[in-house]
């Protein structure tokens, strides 16, 4: 049992350098700065469920290592309660909060074997040596680094050195898995490789996970829940088909899907109490789900920014009922076709199966050429001028 | 295959930084230690006429008590030195690198007694050590103190070994703050995870990572110590009554003034030989515990 509850988690890194390098240029960070200081996270609110598998995803700097950090006990928790297993661990020495943690570069110990690395945690519990070898053997077995355990990390690969520090993680049991980036360092295809075996570990061991990425693909396949963050707020947490399907604004509708969903101005127009949206001369009517949802939300006829996936977008015949633009680049990826084109001041991409392609629109497609397209109002992303949907 | 051409002007490149060094090197090296053997061999006062003498004086050293008792001195001090230093400078090393206010002057400070030269060290401790310290000592009544330390036969050896490890500590400290630099934060914080802490941290962890840092710093202290001159010269000049009289010492004062100029030459070579063994020594020793990170 490890349920974990961040409780208006707040991390401040104080102001101290600020003061120092008054002649330097400001750093580059949309962090707010109040008089306390930098603030890292606020208000962090996550209830993780007993074995839950929690992405925490966002570009660099958006607060989501922190968080984890601060769930190890490894940065101090500024304000807000965080509580393991219904206890309250904000001043808890790391060791004392049984968890385990996979670092991105590895963090293995260089002048033990990875017998000895993966020991080390058993050893300072003074465990006896024969379950030692014999845990230690499993998680081996598990990892399939077996083989190796002789061996010291540097003669390791970067694929193998992570399983070790996967191993030395779990030999323990830890109530609490974090992992903070740990496929970051490896390369694309042994990563695809670790993240399938990171879920079959998960079937494998009783722990719950908090894992940090920035690679949306990896938050979508491991995680059951995402929390996505953005300079230290969190934008939206949900499952994966969730923010998806209900992206809470347009930061996490780019953020989450490649390609990025396309985005454009448009208009939201009410008549008699149902809602269409108008892009330049085209009139789409929503769906009625989303109407529904408009109404709850007692929406009013306003400029919007409209949302679109790429996949969502259907080359159209005629030039009527569609939109028009020029195509940029097409990418030939096999069985789609990744287009870019302008159309209405926007850079916009669309995925074209090409299955559903005849040799003559095939041909149609090259660069320069106008392109007529269209989608449906039940794909349509309806987001405020300030970004959030409102939908929701 | 790479043509030869684009191999020797490469070499070229080296051999013309190589060999001006190496021609120095030579000059003011090999060729003194090659005249001290040399001169070994003969029965030369240092002015005059010499005649060789084989292999005598290099026999005679295993005889001579006074080149005995210095090598006693020698080693007693150079082990006691070495230890000292070694083991103060890694918890002045291990605070400095902690994350305290002021680090950077602090460290600044410490090394200052680097950038001063042995003598004037040496000078100054003499100072302290005969009317300082023992003024000290007769106001607040500790008799342990009220007399010089340089004055005892029993003591005096402890103010040398006070005085070079002032000065050895700082280079040694700053050594080991690099080497305390080069482990990854990291590992650290895996540390703390598994519940490495405190003694067991720096055991299990630190200890082990900045080995090739230990083994630097030992070699070099302990040569050090077993050269050590400038702070006898300073305070003691080997007394009193020869009880602080070092290799180094005895070797430059019978050598240039006592008439021995030979038998000392032989002293001096064996004394290299002497030292080269004790760093090679270490460093196999310590270098099977080093790790290749």
């Amino acid at each position: 049992m490890a349920e974990i509850i961040l409780n208006h988690i707040k991390k401040v890194y104080p102001n101290i350098e600020g003061k120092k390098k008054k002649g330097e240029p400001e750093k580059k960070s949309n962090l707010l700065v109040t008089e306390e200081g930098v603030l890292a996270v606020q208000d962090f609110n996550l209830h993780i469920k007993d074995k839950e598998f929690i992405v925490l995803v966002g570009p660099s700097g958006c607060g989501k290592s922190t968080t984890l950090r601060m769930v190890a006990g490894l940065e101090g928790i500024s304000g807000g309660d965080l509580m393991i297993d219904g206890k309250k661990v904000n001043d808890v020495e790391p060791k004392d909060r049984d968890i385990a943690m996979v670092f991105q570069n590895y963090a293995l110990y260089p002048h033990m074997t990875v017998r000895g690395n993966m020991e080390y945690p058993l050893k300072l519990q003074k465990m006896a040596p024969e379950e030692m070898r014999q845990r230690v053997e499993e998680a081996a077995e598990i990892l399939g680094i077996t083989q190796y355990l002789e061996r010291k990390p540097k003669a390791l690969s970067g694929g193998q050195r992570q399983r070790v520090a996967i191993g030395r993680a779990i030999v323990r049991n830890p109530k609490v898995l974090l992992m903070d980036e740990p496929l970051s360092n490896l390369d694309a295809k042994l990563r695809n490789q670790m993240r399938a075996e990171i879920i079959k570990l998960r079937q494998k061991i009783d722990a719950t996970f908090i894992y940090v990425t920035h690679d949306q693909t990896e938050a979508m396949t491991l995680g059951d829940r995402i929390v996505i963050m953005k300079d230290g707020v969190v934008m939206q947490i949900g499952t994966p088909q969730e923010v998806f399907d209900h992206p809470a604004n347009t930061f996490v509708a780019g953020f989450i899907g490649m390609p990025q969903m396309n985005i454009f101005d448009a208009e939201l127009l009410e008549k008699n109490g149902t809602y269409s949206v108008k892009l330049a001369d085209l009139e789409i009517e929503l769906s009625p789900e989303k109407q529904q949802r408009l109404k709850a939300n007692e929406v009013k006829a306003q400029s919007i920014t409209l949302g679109i996936r790429p996949e969502h977008i259907t080359l159209a015949k005629k030039a009527e009922k569609s939109l028009k633009g020029t195509i940029e680049v097409s990418e030939m990826m096999g069985s789609a076709i990744h287009l870019h084109a302008t159309a209405y001041g926007k850079d916009t991409i669309m995925i074209i199966q090409t299955m559903n392609l005849t040799e003559e629109e095939k041909n149609s497609i090259s660069i320069g050429k106008e392109i007529h397209f269209a989608f449906s109002g039940n794909m349509i992303h309806v987001f405020g001028k300030d970004g959030a949907n409102l939908e929701a | 295959m790479i043509k030869k051409d684009a191999w020797s002007k490469n070499e070229k490149i080296f051999l013309g930084l190589l060999i001006p060094i190496l021609l120095l090197f030579f000059c003011f090296n090999t060729l003194p230690l090659l005249k001290g053997f040399y001169y070994g061999l003969t029965n030369f006062r240092g002015y005059g006429n010499y005649d060789f003498v084989g292999l005598r004086n290099f026999a005679d050293l295993f005889h001579d008590v006074r080149v005995g008792k210095s090598y006693l001195f020698t080693f007693k001090y150079a082990i006691v030195m070495t230890i000292a230093v070694n083991l103060i400078s890694l918890v002045l090393a291990l605070g400095l690198n902690s994350e305290i206010k002021g680090k950077n002057t602090l460290r600044g400070v410490y090394f200052v007694p680097n950038i001063l030269g042995g003598l004037v060290v040496g000078y100054i401790f003499s100072f302290i050590f005969t009317y300082i310290l023992p003024a000290i000592g007769a106001a607040t009544g500790i008799e342990f103190l009220s007399n010089s330390l340089l004055g005892s036969t029993r003591w005096a050896w402890v103010a040398i070994v006070i005085v070079g490890a002032w000065q050895g500590i700082a280079m040694n400290t700053i050594i080991y703050i690099s080497g305390l630099q080069t482990v990854p934060e990291d590992v650290y914080e895996a540390g703390m995870l598994d519940g490495s802490t405190g003694w067991r941290k720096f055991k299990d962890i630190t200890l082990p990572l900045i080995m090739p840092f230990v083994t630097i710093n030992l070699v070099l202290c302990m040569k050090n110590a077993m050269m050590v001159f400038d702070q006898i010269m300073a305070l003691t000049k080997g007394g009193p009554s020869q009880s602080t009289e070092s290799i180094s010492y005895l070797i430059y004062n019978n050598g240039m003034s006592g008439g021995q100029f030979g038998f000392q030459s032989a002293n001096a070579f064996v004394f290299f030989i002497v030292i080269v063994a004790i760093s090679l020594f270490q460093m196999t020793v310590l270098g099977s515990k080093e790790e290749q990170l």
